[in-house]
């Protein structure tokens, strides 16, 4: 095949070309450190990079949601613990206001104590969250849940799940109608009963309602209880979603970084190979100089 | 002495034909770098006569050329360039397409708010987040939409230039059959080839030199373009209901519409561009933004707002899918306050969240492209086809070109100019010239001392 000089010329600068523009492209790989920047590079490879991030912010999401939960639940866990606290003081209180040895004054006194006691645990009751909301106010969330004179229920049954995954719901509330008669005793007129009993030097009353207190003791615990596996579950979602975020992380890297050793080797290569062109174009445009010497 | 004066005209002729190999050399030396030059030769024939007489004689300049050859350059060459205006314009959308933050993230983003107001349904500060996520994600289906149709436009514009330019490059080239006609130049014929290649590069079709010497150019399709010298004109007219060009073949009182039969060269490409890639792309954007305003509707209908009420839509419901992405707003009602947001049970309480989290499961859920993909697939997936459109251009980019460099080489082979091979033809000839010019001298010794010895 006859070749001229003009296409030897031509072969070799495209060649450089070529070359340099390997140079460029692998460079651009090693400093944006993305073996894929465009889906036209490696479309699959981009769709599936594209799948990945849009799982992290789905996730991003969901683990903001049930933070947020967890910090209900941990408020929650918190004024469940006051009130809990509350009540087993008043039981000892109601113990002893119902043993023949306390004299009625005693009784009166006491009956100040739990009217005390009975007003703290409706404003525990009554706790908002960090972003105004009524812990235990269930749906009602706007609204003081426990009336503060007489401490009655005025919130409802419905409790908030929150995401854990992108297809998965945990509840992450409780509503006070649990501290009501529908799950037990009602809490806090229990505490409103006894009160006016050892004020009124009711002994047979506050005997009676020792009985009440214990079931109230009882299903705050059970109350808690729930909370406590509530918040169990969201630490198994935030474990789960520690290893999604590892797992989508390594996807995208997988998928559209570049791999940094293998990057700068390649930009080795390519640098060593658009210097040998250029000075094969070099030596053909001087062989084909006939001023050149040699 | 007759014989004497025969020489002299032998020697004269010589002279004359060598020359004309100098003059061929230089020429061909001269346009060593001249586009579409074919190099050429001076065929010498002896002339036939009594032994001492004869001589050289040189025929017209000859180019060395095939015009197999040269169509076959002319596919290739309108394949390549149909190739490349393809990824250009392909590289040009998906460059908009994916630039700053992407459709899917946008979609994405806005389904994170919903899973993050789920956890604070009363929070203003969440549900005020939803809200901005919704405009964020409707200015972004917008600058998408924008960008697909600015590279329409553009594809258009580029459109209407080159069928501008291929109607001069046809005219040229029937100037150029009249001058092969009128004087077989071989420079004509060059011409003639570059135009026609020219020419195939914007319109792609073919080209063939029929055996009265004449070139006809006829567009894919069977539209004639050029035949001889007689050019027809290409011209763009606006489609009255797109406003896109249609392009016709125009050719006195007769036009047809070409605009479907182009199938290579720049305007293939363009076309290809305008009227399949943009359009789909476009036809999915819509389809997206009128899949999430009546996929999110419905669910935020049904729901209720801070105040309990129901009914209230979160984007204005698209009036048809067509324009669907152009035309999404967020709902006014629930863009001016978002108490609007409607993430409550009907009849709960504003506490209630699940109406935020049925919004929040339609991120998973097939609502999309007639039910078979989620709303950020569907996104991810119409850059993607963009995306593979054009790794599939970079291909035939890739294989155009290495055709077209073999036969670049092949035509360089048979036609292209050496300058060493053209020095050293010119050396030959200049030798060749000198010792003719030497040959004549020493006849004119001899008849000189004839003519003093009479």
């Amino acid at each position: 095949m006859r070749i001229t000089d003009h296409r030897l010329v031509d072969m070799s600068t495209a060649a450089a070309s070529t070359n340099q523009s390997r140079v460029a492209d692998i460079s651009e790989e090693v400093s944006s450190g993305l073996r894929v920047s465009r889906p036209s590079q490696d479309p699959s490879a981009w769709l599936a990079a594209q799948r990945a991030r849009v799982r992290a912010t789905l996730a991003d999401g969901t683990a903001q949601a049930f933070e947020t939960g967890h910090d209900h639940l941990v408020a929650t866990d918190g004024t469940l613990s006051q009130i809990s606290d509350i009540v087993m003081r008043v039981r000892a209180l109601a113990i002893q206001g119902a043993s023949d040895s306390t004299s009625a004054d005693g009784r009166a006194s006491m009956s100040t104590e739990v009217r005390g006691l009975f007003s703290a645990a409706v404003v525990a009751g009554n706790t908002r969250s960090a972003d105004g909301e009524y812990l235990l106010a269930g749906a009602s969330s706007l609204t003081e849940p426990f009336d503060p004179a007489t401490g009655a229920y005025r919130g409802d049954a419905t409790t908030r799940a929150v995401t854990t995954d992108a297809t998965t719901t945990q509840l992450a509330s409780v509503a006070g109608s649990s501290l009501t008669a529908a799950n037990g005793v009602d809490v806090f007129a229990t505490l409103d009963r006894l009160a006016t009993a050892l004020s009124t030097n009711d002994v047979a009353t506050v005997r009676s309602l020792v009985g009440d207190l214990d079931t109230a003791t009882s299903q705050l615990a059970s109350t808690r209880s729930q909370t406590g596996s509530m918040m169990a579950v969201i630490e198994q979602a935030r474990t789960a979603h520690g290893e999604l975020v590892t797992h989508l992380a390594t996807t995208i890297s997988n998928a559209v970084e570049a791999d940094t050793a293998v990057a700068a080797s390649e930009l080795a290569k390519a640098t060593q190979a658009l210097e040998v062109s250029r000075a094969v174009s070099s030596h053909i445009v001087s062989m084909l100089n006939p001023t050149s010497s040699g | 002495m007759s014989d004497l004066m025969s020489l002299l005209g032998l020697g004269s002729a010589g002279i004359a034909a060598q020359n004309s190999g100098v003059a061929v050399a230089s020429n061909n030396v001269a346009n060593a770098n001249t586009e579409g030059y074919s190099r050429q030769r001076v065929d010498l024939e002896s002339v036939l006569g009594p032994p001492l007489e004869g001589g050289v004689r040189a025929g017209d300049a000859q180019r060395y050329a095939s015009n197999l050859l040269a169509s076959r350059i002319r596919t290739a060459s309108g394949s390549l360039q149909m190739s490349q205006a393809s990824a250009d314009a392909l590289s040009d959308l998906e460059a908009s397409l994916t630039s700053g933050a992407t459709i899917d993230g946008k979609i994405a983003a806005l389904f994170s708010r919903l899973s993050q107001v789920a956890a604070t349904p009363t929070d203003s500060v969440a549900r005020d987040a939803v809200v901005n996520a919704a405009n964020e994600t409707v200015t972004n289906i917008h600058d998408k939409a924008t960008a697909i149709t600015d590279a329409q436009h553009a594809a258009n514009s580029r459109i209407v230039d080159n069928a501008a330019q291929a109607t001069l490059l046809a005219k040229q080239l029937a100037d150029a059959n009249k001058a092969v006609a009128r004087t077989g130049d071989p420079v004509a014929a060059d011409r003639r080839d570059l135009l026609a290649k020219q020419l195939s590069d914007l319109t792609g079709g073919s080209a063939r030199i029929d055996r009265d010497g004449q070139l006809r150019f006829v567009l894919s399709g069977g539209a004639v373009l050029v035949d001889g010298t007689h050019a027809a004109s290409l011209q763009t007219t606006p489609d009255p209901t797109t406003g896109l060009a249609k392009v016709e073949v125009v050719d006195g009182n007769s036009r047809r519409d070409v605009t479907g039969a182009i199938d290579s060269g720049k305007l293939a490409a363009d076309l290809t561009f305008r009227d399949v890639t943009a359009t789909r792309a476009m036809s999915q954007l819509d389809q997206l933004a009128y899949d999430l305003a009546t996929s999110m509707n419905t669910v935020h209908s049904a729901n209720a707002a801070l105040d309990g009420t129901t009914g209230h839509a979160m984007f204005v419901a698209p009036a048809a899918v067509t324009g669907a992405a152009a035309a999404l707003a967020v709902d006014p009602t629930l863009a001016a306050d978002s108490a609007n947001l409607a993430v409550a049970a009907p009849g709960t309480g504003p506490g209630d969240n699940k109406g935020a989290l049925a919004l929040f499961a339609l991120a998973n859920q097939n609502v999309a492209s007639g039910g078979t993909k989620t709303l950020t697939d569907a996104a991810i997936e119409m850059i993607g086809a963009v995306g593979t459109e054009g790794a599939a251009a970079q291909g035939d980019v890739a294989r155009d070109t290495m055709v077209s460099d073999h036969l670049a080489g092949l035509r360089d082979s048979l036609a292209g100019v050496d300058t060493q091979e053209e020095l050293t033809n010119l050396a030959r000839f200049e030798h060749a010239s000198s010792a003719m010019t030497k040959f004549v001298s020493t006849i004119d010794g001899m008849l000189s001392s004839l003519i003093e010895n009479l």
